[in-house]
């Protein structure tokens, strides 16, 4: 959870930092005057996690790269029409996720948005009056620790995220993994927030199903 | 007043807000009602919870820092006075140039 917390400290500082560091605003405001260190102490502040946002999209650490070096690029270049409507994170994000929507275009003909894929997800199976089936209710979070440096387990989270379809996967990952907000992955996603709380949960239910086979099947 | 939860299917469907903690009180209220009274619920919570805990761990990625640096050198070729990993001349323009796209590198 320390992680969660450092990321989102890491989100939002459009304010003056308690570090003494500079906010967001001021060092775009120090960056569209031509203040080239100004540009790349944002750089520096943002990059890790647009890197995280254009891996986890892509799918590709080559693809990333390229991504990456374009969003920043383009947000330089647009620097001027800046206004400060948004916080400067947000647009950044979406400058980098219209860059890795246009290179998975242009790779695989992917759809428009990311909201337009089929959906087949696994869930929790219920009775007709609402109640758990048994076969959801197997309890295998206390086993959870003692296999976490299994390789094994590895594999199936592995396989399990991979199987989900392209959204829920992007969604879940940039939430849970990486720790944006919603509104962030919303912004960047051209998704709601209800949209993305939706896919996230059906992600996490369709996951959840995933490690209790796999848990099931290690006994 | 708000409705109490009877039925495991409505506390499933408010599993993600409520562990984000942003469930409004009365159906967080309504929610641990359900769960003080429904043993598959409680074992369902903590494998949500799980999920989330082993994923994070398994998936977590850090960016590279070789790819820090590329990514410096490569912006100093087009923003002036951006400080670069290797001895890079930068573009003289104060918006780089319009046409240049990102290079491999």
């Amino acid at each position: 959870m320390a992680d969660l917390n450092q990321t989102q400290r890491e989100l939002a500082p459009e304010e003056p930092r308690p570090d003494g560091q500079p906010g967001d605003r001021e060092l775009v405001e120090r960056a569209q005057q031509g203040d080239g260190p100004a540009f790349a102490m944002l750089v520096e502040r943002h990059q890790r996690q647009l890197y995280r946002l254009a891996l986890r999209m892509t799918g590709s650490e080559a693809d990333a790269q390229e991504v990456l070096q374009e969003a920043f690029l383009n947000a330089y270049q647009k620097l001027p029409l800046f206004r400060g409507e948004a916080q400067f994170s947000s647009w950044l994000y979406r400058i980098a996720a219209n860059s890795a929507l246009m290179r998975l275009r242009r790779k695989r003909r992917a759809p428009d948005t990311l909201a337009e894929q089929p959906l087949e997800l696994a869930g929790p199976r219920f009775s007709a009056e609402g109640y758990l089936e048994p076969a959801s209710s197997s309890d295998w979070s206390q086993r959870a620790d003692e296999k976490m440096m299994s390789g094994e387990l590895g594999d199936a989270i592995n396989k399990a995220v991979a199987e989900l379809p392209d959204d829920y996967r992007t969604v879940f990952l940039l939430k849970d993994v990486d720790g944006l907000s919603n509104e962030d992955i919303a912004n960047a996603l051209a998704l709601t927030v209800p949209a993305v709380k939706s896919r996230l949960h059906r992600a996490r239910l369709a996951l959840r199903e995933k490690l209790g086979e796999f848990f099931d099947g290690a006994k | 007043m708000t409705s109490p939860i009877h039925h495991c299917k409505e506390c499933v469907d408010l599993l993600g807000e409520y562990i984000e903690g942003v469930l409004p009180p009365e159906r967080a209220k309504a929610l641990e009602d359900h769960l003080s009274t429904c043993p598959p619920c409680i074992t369902f919570v903590r494998t949500y919870r799980a999920t989330r805990k082993l994923c994070r761990n398994a998936l977590a990625t850090e960016m590279p820092k070789e790819l820090m640096s590329s990514l410096s050198t490569f912006l100093g070729k087009f923003v002036p006075g951006f400080p670069c990993t290797k001895s890079e001349t930068a573009a003289p323009s104060p918006v780089g140039p319009a046409d240049s796209g990102p290079k491999k590198v």
